[in-house]
């Protein structure tokens, strides 16, 4: 929308800012002259007060005015030589005047350094004064009579007739529109005559372009509108339309502003800087016009995805986005928008803001002060540095892009930032002095990809110490090194599997202060966490879904971020706090957490410290210590009252107190809670607390992360090839390729003699070493883990249970009642740090299915597994899935929005599954890749083998790479089966060695995962494979039978 | 569940085993098979969510002709009264076989705290207590903390004990920490007992303390104070083993020329798992976790879990060995029992080598009810004597009779029970 024929666009701004700050005045001074029961002193000085608001310069205007024998001055009045002044007349007599002085000299205007403009409004009040003046002294006029003398709108129209014929033409057109949508028929009559073509609404011929109609009604017609107005309208209405399409009007250089994509970012700055102190509040302006200008300001800044844009132009007023944008440090060309992640967060945080109904529990709740640089930076970066080959680097071979990354990385160190991010950068760092930084990434890729994306790029930690140029440096390293990780192998891979490579990614950057104190050297948040408005894992029947999640820890959140191999955050249920996943000390101490995440403050490095060391040392000084920790007293856990001896004390992590005794419990559920409404999805948070405030980190839809978005369930499928469905206590989660069941018969369980019960627990421990890892289900009856009494569940700890896919109780009705189940109570922190999926079956509720038969009477592979528990054959039952089901696998599909799950046979993982599977489940690798490449390289080095040389009867491959499920991280275990002499092994084994790392090293490039080496080989005699022995069982074995390796020259032998 | 695995039958079976070698009569026998008394009623509880759910609580008192009857109180969800009447049973013949005044009881109630609050629970222990507050006490039946129930749900208890009764009663309850009602040398108790039966088992054998060498199973609190006090009389303990819950299974560690519990416990998790690299380091040799069976050493203490000595490892005991005591509950199986006594290796028993805690349990009742403390040293003595005399009673009875250790102690405490219904007049 240029218009290159007007002046420009600064002088139109100005020039309308101007206009309506003069309309603005003569509005007060009219409302002032309305004002019933003034005497002619307050009357005149309230005029006199107002006045200055309508000039250029009211910081130094001051008014003054004589009416007959007296002068009214305001305080502290002092006469100047720059003054403008009109008459008071009275009838045609001269009364008095009224004077506008300016106390400081100004650039020269029209009139010394006043407007034109300024003089016809001072006309204007002036001849307003005298009338009024005029009626008071004749005290005789009639109310109607003054009422129409003089309506507001007249006095308006009378002004702008003089000072913006344009802004009244607009103001004429937008009159007979309004009229002719009252129905009047005059007004149709003049839109007519404006509007060749006959106005008409309707087009005439559809394929015949429409005449053009002139927005902008002529004199004339104008005229025309508001004679027929007050014919149809009062005049109030009619004030109140003009002065809110003048409002309106004084926003098109907004809208103009935001609407042009090219408009580079400091002039949207002023734009929005005027709007601000156009003195015009948001509310007043139509909804229309609120919400068109906020959903153009979220697509510029924030995003265009709309469901975003939806939300968030409800949410988000005009000057959020004047605050945004002066914490936005930019290139001067930059039209860039600031990423998901930053526009989350600061979404969310205007939600809080402005929630209604929790002021007391949200109150406390802040955001972190945050800079932002917006996704277009990276590429002037790279521009600026004329690294523009980078952006085709995505498409070399993947070995190559994890080879030349390191050095890409330095790359990018080495590089310069243009001067205008320098000087952004220089005052983010005096505003976050003396606070550490986080430095994170805000992908706009993260708006498309859902957060499964998220993670995938770098955020670092700085402790923000030394001097400002040290600072500076640090800032700009981790700046370039997080831009360098947009070309990583792993993201670049990610993208290309889900065909995102050829689009440019643009990565904004948001520069965060870290929430936390220091205690002693350390720089830590005394508590920080993650939290979902829908618990996927829940431990109790009691909890519901949306009594929500929180995942906490002491220091830095990152340890509540990922699941960990060897730590535990706490676990918690806002909307159930008292049910605690842990309840005997035993419990409590075991599954809580040992370590903690800090920023160390001397060496300026981020650490991983122990937990009970940190407290025995700083327990004093730690605010929220007694809140944060429980004492363990024998078999008994307190919380903390009276006297603590942090040094002493046996103290174990349990939150106890803040749960039980602070408002946090409830603060962080009416958090969860007003977000997810406002967001209208259930989000994922990760929160902090620096010991007196809690602060949100973070906000994003929950779903895709880990696997835990709601799966669809199939209406249609085939009865017969249903095994179980479950209605009950469901989360959320997929399970595919299931090759294998373990089903403990709970009728024959229960008959079993007590001390076989055992037995059973320990065919489980080794099915769970024997099995295909992650590819095979646990049912059984009851409690599993149960450590009272064990008919109640089978009797197993983690570790005979760690590599299952799924964990299933069966509640069968006995006696009349259903037993409870245990939800996994025994090892639930296990299960969910491994991803292991519960589900509870009720087989006996109506309209459950359960394929009895299929679980009871398929052939029962137990016997052939582990020969040594054949006599349990009745109780344990071992399915191959796939020689059972005619190749078929057994999938779970888990939907905890609707309750229900599935388990389905069907075919092993198709590629139109892996593509939605895949961003639901984003940790899952495309399986064919890896197992084929470790199969080949297996076959490769049979071929190189020589059998005689190394006295090799024969060579096998078994596990995943055999059974196809190899992941990046898999080993490629190998089967030896040797001649009785021992003569070569030694001699083997280094030549194995040798290829297993040769094969670590090829793996890590093309995928990254670091191992020391990648061959698990397994020696077997012939003894072991006369006996079946260990490993040696699985040649010719009838289920997951090890395959044959042609080893080199083996044709000779 | 099917009848044969019945708790409570098989607890009657072995019962009547030894009442046939006792020749007890058919009165006595039908009063010592079933409890005495058996107390099941309903606990109404307001949950967190304003709505009222209903808890069944159980009580049996099996016998109190010895005194009031002692046993825990158990939170289960599958709790059944056959069960708790099983359990009741056994602790009459425990609080017998080391000669204390107290009978048997036991009770729970049907719940999983996992799925409760600590309010809810509160609410359950009152309600407990409050159905039975007539039927319980100091000179009737004292409850103590069993599975899922702690020092915590005790206190409770006692609380609303003495508010129904306007007075203090701590003898009510045991497991009380020290201060409210507790007594010192709990922690120590279980393990020193063990080390008490195995001082007096190698005076039996004719072996100096000072010249046998000990493999532990377990690094636990049992364990951890076994080894101490082993040390103090002399001995040297070469292997001990532990769980890895990091590697999920466990490992043994041995140095041959002895290890010191100090060092270790510097280096183990509350759950006795112990550092496998730390150890290393310290000059441990990290074996596979059976390798504390198969050590050259006199005597073995498996101090961790039930069944850890299977017909199937059984084998693996070196010929050294002399003395097995039983620190875990039920660590051999009834197949390598029959093994280990065919072998001639001299059993403690689980029911006498770790009575040291129920003993200890006695002692902070007795000091509840005089409402005065012992200090450590005179508890420890005190235990000292009582599992001598218990041991060599038992001792006595195996020679006389040549019994196993293990049938042994059941005829001494039965018969004790048995005698004491007579005296009353019961029977």
């Amino acid at each position: 929308m240029s218009r290159p024929t007007e002046p420009s666009m600064d002088r139109v701004l100005h020039d309308l800012q101007e206009r309506a700050k003069e309309l603005a005045c003569l509005y007060r001074v009219d409302a002032i002259l309305a004002r019933p029961g003034l005497s002619v002193e307050d009357l005149v000085r309230a005029v006199l007060a107002v006045v200055p608001s309508g000039w250029q310069f009211p910081d130094i205007c001051l008014a003054r005015a004589q009416v007959g024998p007296h002068l009214y001055e305001p305080e502290g009045f002092r006469a100047t030589d720059w003054v403008q002044a009109a008459p008071i007349t009275v009838r045609g007599q001269p009364m008095g005047r009224v004077e506008v002085y300016y106390t400081e000299p100004r650039p020269h205007g029209d009139e010394g350094p006043f407007l034109a403009e300024e003089r016809r409004l001072l006309e204007t009040i002036a001849e307003r004064l005298g009338r009024v003046l005029a009626g008071r002294e004749t005290a005789a006029t009639s109310p109607a009579q003054e009422a129409e003398q003089s309506p507001g709108w007249r006095v308006v129209l009378e002004f702008l007739r003089q000072t913006d014929r344009v802004l009244l033409g607009r103001l004429g057109r937008k009159m007979i529109n309004h009229l002719c949508w009252s129905g009047i028929d005059e007004a149709e009559e003049l839109l007519r005559q404006i509007s060749p073509g006959g106005g008409a609404l309707e087009p005439i011929d559809e394929n015949r372009p429409l005449p053009r109609a002139s927005l902008v009604a002529d004199a004339e017609t104008t005229e025309a509108a508001f004679r027929i107005a007050p014919e149809h309208l009062p005049d109030e209405e009619i004030l109140a339309l003009i002065q809110g399409w003048i409002r309106e009007d004084k926003t098109t250089f907004l809208k103009h502003a935001v609407e042009r994509l090219d408009t580079p970012l400091p002039e949207l700055v002023e734009a929005l800087e005027r709007f601000r102190q156009g003195g015009i509040e948001e509310r007043d302006l139509s909804v229309a016009t609120q919400l068109g200008l906020r959903a153009s300001l979220v697509r510029r800044f924030l995003t265009d995805q709309l469901g975003f844009v939806n939300i968030s132009k409800q949410v988000l007023e005009v000057n959020d986005f004047r605050e945004l944008a002066l914490r936005i440090v930019a290139p001067a060309r930059s039209h860039g928008r600031i990423g998901g992640k930053s526009a989350g967060l600061f979404l969310a945080g205007k939600i809080l803001e402005r929630a209604t109904g929790y002021e007391d529990l949200l109150g406390r709740i802040r955001i972190p002060r945050s800079w932002y640089i917006p996704a277009d930076g990276i590429l002037d970066f790279i521009a600026h540095n004329d690294l523009t080959e980078v952006h085709n680097r995505k498409y070399l071979d993947p070995d190559r892009i994890r080879l030349e990354y390191p050095h890409l990385v330095q790359l990018f160190k080495n590089s310069y930032f243009s001067s205008e991010i320098l000087r952004g950068l220089a005052v983010v760092l005096d505003d976050l002095d003396g606070r550490p930084i986080i430095v994170r990434s805000s992908s706009l890729l993260e708006d498309r990809l859902g957060s499964a994306f998220s993670g995938k790029y770098k955020s670092l930690f700085l402790s923000n110490t030394g001097s400002k140029s040290e600072r500076m440096s640090a800032l700009t390293d981790a700046i370039a090194e997080v831009y360098a990780s947009v070309f990583s192998p792993d993201p670049i891979e990610y993208r290309a599997r889900h065909g995102f490579l050829d689009m440019h990614e643009e990565m904004g950057i948001l520069i965060q202060e870290v929430v936390g104190r220091r205690i002693g050297s350390y720089f830590l948040p005394v508590f920080a966490g993650v939290g979902f408005s829908n618990n996927e894992f829940r431990w109790s029947a009691r909890i519901q879904r949306e009594d929500g999640l929180l995942r906490m820890v002491v220091g830095l959140g990152t340890r509540a971020v990922d699941r960990l191999a060897d730590d535990y955050p706490i676990l918690v249920a806002p909307g159930q706090p008292g049910l605690r996943v842990n309840q005997t000390a035993d419990e409590a101490t075991r599954y809580s957490p040992k370590y903690m995440d800090v920023i160390n403050l001397e060496t300026g490095s981020f650490e991983s410290i122990d937990l009970r060391t940190f407290l025995a040392e700083h327990g004093e000084v730690i605010p929220l210590a007694r809140q944060l920790v429980s004492i363990v007293d024998h078999d008994q856990l307190r919380r903390p009252t009276g006297l603590l001896d942090f040094r002493r004390d046996e103290l174990v992590v349990t939150f106890e107190g803040l749960i039980s005794e602070t408002p946090f419990m409830p603060r962080m559920r009416a958090l969860l809670r007003v977000l997810r409404e406002q967001l209208e999805t259930p989000v994922d948070i990760e929160f902090a607390c620096d010991g007196e405030d809690i602060y949100l980190l973070q906000c994003r839809p929950q779903g895709a992360t880990h696997g835990d978005a709601p799966v669809p369930i199939p209406r249609d499928l085939p009865r017969e090839r249903v095994l179980f469905t479950a209605n009950r206590y469901v989360s959320n989660g997929r399970v595919g390729d299931i090759t294998h069941v373990v089903y403990v018969d709970p009728e024959a369980y229960g008959r079993l003699e007590l001390a076989r019960l055992r037995d059973v627990g320990r065919a489980v421990g080794r099915l769970n070493r024997t099995l295909p890892k992650r590819r095979f289900l646990l049912m059984g009856p009851g409690r599993w883990g149960s450590r009272g009494d064990v008919r109640l569940g089978v009797p197993v700890t983690y570790a005979d249970i760690s590599n299952a896919a799924v964990l299933i109780e069966i509640a069968r009705l006995s006696g009349g009642y259903v037993p409870d189940l245990s939800f996994g109570t025994h090892f639930f922190q296990d299960l969910v740090e491994s991803s292991i999926r519960y589900l509870p079956l009720y087989p006996d509720d109506p309209d459950v299915i359960f394929a009895e038969p299929f679980f009871s009477h398929s052939p029962n592979a137990l016997a052939d597994l582990l020969p040594e528990f054949a006599d349990l054959a009745d109780v344990v039952h071992v399915i191959d899935v796939r020689s059972v089901a005619e190749g078929f696998v057994l999938k779970v599909l888990m939907n905890g929005d609707l309750d229900q799950a599935v388990g389905v046979l069907g075919s092993p993982a198709t590629v139109a599954e892996e593509e939605t599977g895949a961003l639901l489940a984003p940790q899952r690798e495309a399986p064919d890749d890896h197992w084929r490449w470790r199969l080949r390289m297996a076959q490769r080095l049979a071929e190189q083998l020589d059998p005689i040389r190394f006295g090799v009867r024969a060579l096998y491959l078994v596990g995943s790479a055999k059974n196809a499920n190899a992941g990046p991280d898999s080993d490629i275990d190998l089967l030896v089966h040797l001649v009785p002499t021992e003569d070569g092994r030694g001699e083997l084994e280094a030549w194995l060695e040798g290829w297993s790392r040769a094969l670590a090293e090829a793996n890590y490039l093309r995928t990254g995962v670091r191992r020391e080496g990648l061959l698990d080989v397994h020696f077997v005699t012939d003894e072991d494979v006369a006996r079946g022995r260990g490993v040696a069982a699985k040649i010719g074995a009838i289920t997951d039978a090890a395959r044959p390796l042609p080893t080199g020259g083996a044709g000779t032998r | 569940m099917s009848r044969n695995v019945n708790p409570f039958e098989v607890a009657q079976a072995q019962f009547d085993k030894v009442a046939a070698i006792l020749e007890l009569d058919t009165p006595t026998r039908e009063l010592l098979r079933t409890p005495q008394r058996e107390y099941s009623f309903a606990i109404p509880v307001r949950m967190d969510d304003g709505k009222v759910r209903i808890f069944r609580g159980f009580r049996v008192q099996h016998n109190d002709a010895r005194g009031p009857a002692k046993g825990g109180i158990r939170f289960h969800p599958h709790e059944t009264l056959d069960t708790v009447r099983a359990l009741a049973m056994w602790m009459t013949w425990k609080t017998a076989v080391v000669d204390i005044p107290l009978g048997g009881g036991k009770g729970g109630v049907i719940c999983d705290p996992h799925h409760l609050s600590q309010r809810e629970q509160e609410a359950i222990c009152r309600g407990w207590v409050r159905q039975l507050a007539r039927n319980v006490g100091p000179v009737q039946d004292v409850p103590a903390p069993d599975v899922m129930t702690s020092g915590q749900h005790m206190l409770w208890m006692l609380d609303e004990y003495e508010a129904i009764h306007g007075g203090h009663y701590p003898g009510f309850i045991t497991g009380k920490p020290v201060g409210l009602g507790g007594s010192q040398g709990r922690t120590e108790a279980t393990g020193y007992g063990v080390v008490f039966t195995i001082r007096e088992a190698l005076k039996l054998l004719d072996l100096r303390p000072e010249n046998t060498r000990a493999s532990v199973q377990g690094f636990g609190n049992v364990a951890q104070y076994a080894i101490r006090l082993y040390r103090q009389i002399g001995g040297t303990v070469v292997c001990v083993s532990s769980w890895d819950q990091g590697d999920q299974t466990s490992y043994s560690f041995r140095k041959s020329t002895g290890v010191d519990p100090d060092e270790l416990v510097a280096i183990t998790d509350r759950f006795g798992g112990i550092d496998k690299a730390k150890a290393r380091d310290l000059g441990y040799e990290v074996l596979p976790g059976d390798a504390w069976l198969e050590q050259p050493v006199e005597i073995l203490m498996p101090s961790a879990i039930e069944n850890q000595v299977r017909e199937d490892n059984v084998g693996k005991i070196h010929s050294a060995v002399r003395l097995i005591a039983e620190g875990a509950n039920g660590p051999t199986t009834p197949a390598a029992d029959a093994e280990i006594d065919k072998r001639g290796i001299f059993l403690v028993p689980d029911f006498l080598a770790n009575a040291g805690g129920v003993t200890c349990s006695y002692f902070e009742q007795v000091q509840s009810n005089m409402n005065m403390y012992w200090v450590k040293d005179e508890v420890l003595g005190r235990l000292d004597a009582t599992m001598t005399a218990a041991f060599h009673a038992v001792a006595d009875v195996a020679k006389r009779r040549r019994l196993p250790m293990r049938d042994a102690a059941y005829v001494i405490s039965i018969s004790r029970v048995a005698q004491a219904c007579h005296e009353r007049g019961w029977v």
